[in-house]
């Protein structure tokens, strides 16, 4: 699982607040960093589209938090260096063993083999 | 994307309901012209690279045209000039198959020198020296049928004589030619001789007065007399595909061995590939997009929209863990791990945020294939998730079979809030006339004219049937083949609400 795709993952758990699911908390116990190639507009475009707090929270939970500026700046556009980190972050950081943790109830979803297993158990086959 | 010289006229075999999809390919990637759709087939000029050809992703096989002519319905009654039309596939305008030939070799050559397969002509034009020298002429020719309802599908070659092909089942058929002229011949015509199989199908009023055989025999037995080209089963130089049918008579050279829709990157295929592509064309796909297909399956979609439009990020949801496995093992055959990623979830609980994704594809099964045991009930849930998670304008292109596409736009359209009014049970409709006597929609308002009237309050319920999901609304939709069944692939757009009331009134 990648961080992009973690920081898209909500806890469906019943009865939540709203927006009560949300980031959820990584456990890691197996992490890998897997090389891509860099495309510095494929980037820049996920600037906007992603919660960058709950980013923030989850590099660092993996301890690639100081690889990111607390806000992007004004112009990251064109800030190479940002840009680059910024795709290591997001695209190259892979948890394939752990657990997400719902922040307000606490229900743990399994990461098995980078697939996390999202199911609730009344929705189990 | 062109390459040098004049075009050269190509025809390409599509699924059913993807002819459209495949001719639109044709004029993006190739700048083909003279684009012709027939049932089955599109056929086009271009002027393009091998590779080029090959990327193409909609249609089934693709093929260089030596021949087209008008079906042979009128010829049904005169058996003999039949026999001659068919062998006028052949003789007439030899030049055309010599050009069609030397096209393909073309082709074949860049691709061989690129490829280093020298070795393999090597070994055909042995073949050729070793058939040429035997005394007695043999020919194998195998008639290739696919589904048609007229057909039969056998294989025809003749087990006979001393021959070291005999390994396969069947039968040979000897014929009485004289070595010399088809030598002769062959000089005058070719560097040097092929080897050819011809593929022969008959569908329609043809098939009732030959059999795919026999119109492959013909063929076959001209070719032999027309060029010299020996005939070979196993491996031949060139394969010869005929296509007899109601609306046309096409002679075609297929390009590849494999066709198209044989995907070199997809490990274990679902869906088929052709269809998923047109899926993602439709689905509006830009860089930087999030796109989900939530009953993903063993990924075929993503794989084909991942192959086209690279600079997205795809994620795919399954409840079936076998599934997921069969798509993992799918994207890291392709290489696409870093752009597909794979969740266990379900569909009717997206464990997204709403309005989190741009695209939402998916193949919603039904019948033998159906995991989930609820069927039809569960359309709503699962549309609604749909709904939910994406962003307004976003687009959703579904593959729904017949019956779940017809629930789609019956009941579940009355899920869109109706004025009180329009709401009609269809059972009562003679009350409903009455108590709506004064509804200014209707165009004659004499209680006298009941009948006239009911036909405007039931003609009513289909306008009102907008084919409307709460805020998804159907932009299109296309009839499709699935082989043995028929679906619908259908896309929808995220209108912000305000937009689907105005539609409404």
């Amino acid at each position: 699982m990648k961080l992009l795709t973690h920081n898209l993952l909500t806890s469906h758990v019943r009865g939540l607040r709203p927006g009560g699911g949300y980031p959820l908390g990584i456990q890691a116990t197996e992490v890998k960093l897997s090389p891509v190639d860099f495309n510095a507009q494929f980037v820049a475009r996920m600037v906007p589209k992603v919660q960058w707090a709950a980013l923030l929270q989850a590099a660092q939970s993996l301890g690639h938090g100081s690889d990111l500026p607390p806000e992007p700046a004004p112009g990251y556009e064109s800030d190479e260096d940002f840009l680059r980190r910024l795709h290591h972050v997001l695209l190259e950081v892979e948890v394939v063993e752990g657990i997400l943790r719902c922040p307000d109830s606490g229900h743990e979803f399994p990461i098995t083999k980078g697939i996390p297993n999202m199911l609730l158990a009344e929705e189990e086959t | 994307m062109a390459a040098a010289g004049r075009p050269v006229r190509y025809f390409c075999t599509a699924g059913r309901g993807l002819e459209p999809f495949v001719a639109r390919e044709a004029r993006a990637r190739l700048g083909a012209a003279q684009v012709e759709q027939a049932q089955g087939k599109v056929f086009f000029s271009a002027r393009a690279r091998l590779r080029d050809l090959r990327a193409l992703r909609a249609a089934e096989r693709l093929f260089l045209l030596v021949r087209r002519r008008p079906p042979l319905l009128l010829f049904l009654l005169l058996l003999g000039r039949m026999v001659h039309e068919i062998q006028q596939l052949v003789i007439e305008e030899p030049s055309s198959w010599l050009e069609t030939v030397s096209r393909w070799k073309n082709l074949h050559d860049d691709e061989i020198k690129k490829e280093n397969l020298v070795p393999q002509k090597r070994r055909s034009e042995e073949e050729i020296n070793i058939t040429a020298k035997k005394q007695k002429k043999e020919k194998l020719i195998e008639a290739d049928s696919e589904e048609h309802q007229m057909e039969e599908q056998k294989k025809c070659v003749v087990p006979e004589g001393n021959n070291n092909e005999d390994s396969l089942t069947g039968r040979k058929i000897f014929l009485e030619d004289a070595p010399e002229t088809s030598k002769d011949k062959s000089v005058e015509s070719n560097n040097h001789s092929f080897t050819f199989r011809v593929s022969c199908r008959c569908s329609g009023a043809v098939s009732k007065v030959f059999t795919s055989q026999e119109v492959g025999r013909m063929i076959g037995v001209t070719l032999l007399k027309q060029f010299g080209w020996k005939a070979d089963l196993r491996n031949p130089d060139l394969e010869i595909f005929v296509h007899l049918n109601d609306e046309y008579s096409v002679v075609g050279i297929p390009v590849f061995r494999l066709p198209l829709s044989n995907r070199e990157y997809i490990k274990t295929a679902g869906l088929r590939s052709t269809i998923a592509w047109a899926m993602a064309s439709l689905a509006e796909i830009s860089a930087g997009a999030f796109v989900l297909d939530p009953m993903c399956g063993l990924g075929t979609i993503l794989l084909e929209a991942a192959k086209e439009w690279p600079n997205v990020h795809y994620l795919g949801t399954d409840i079936s863990d076998s599934q997921l496995q069969g798509a993992c093992k799918n994207v890291k055959a392709a290489d696409l791990m870093d752009k597909i990623e794979l969740l266990k979830a379900s569909v009717i609980a997206l464990p997204l945020p709403s309005e989190s994704i741009d695209v939402v594809i998916s193949d919603v099964p039904f019948g033998k294939k159906f995991t989930i045991t609820k069927d039809i009930k569960l359309v709503p849930d699962i549309l609604r998730e749909m709904e939910r998670v994406l962003h307004v304008g976003g687009t959703v292109v579904l593959l729904l079979s017949q019956d779940p596409h017809k629930y789609v736009d019956g009941p579940i359209a009355n899920y869109v809030e109706n004025d009180a009014s329009v709401n009609i049970t269809t059972d009562d409709t003679n009350k409903t006339v009455i108590a709506t006597d004064s509804n200014p929609r209707e165009e004659n308002g004499n209680p006298q004219s009941i009948s006239s009237s009911n036909k405007n309050m039931e003609r009513e319920p289909h306008n009102d049937k907008m084919k409307c999901f709460g805020s998804l609304v159907l932009v299109d939709s296309h009839g499709v083949s699935l082989g043995k069944t028929n679906a619908f692939i259908c896309k929808y757009k995220k209108m912000p609400t305000s937009g689907v009331n105005s539609i409404l009134k």
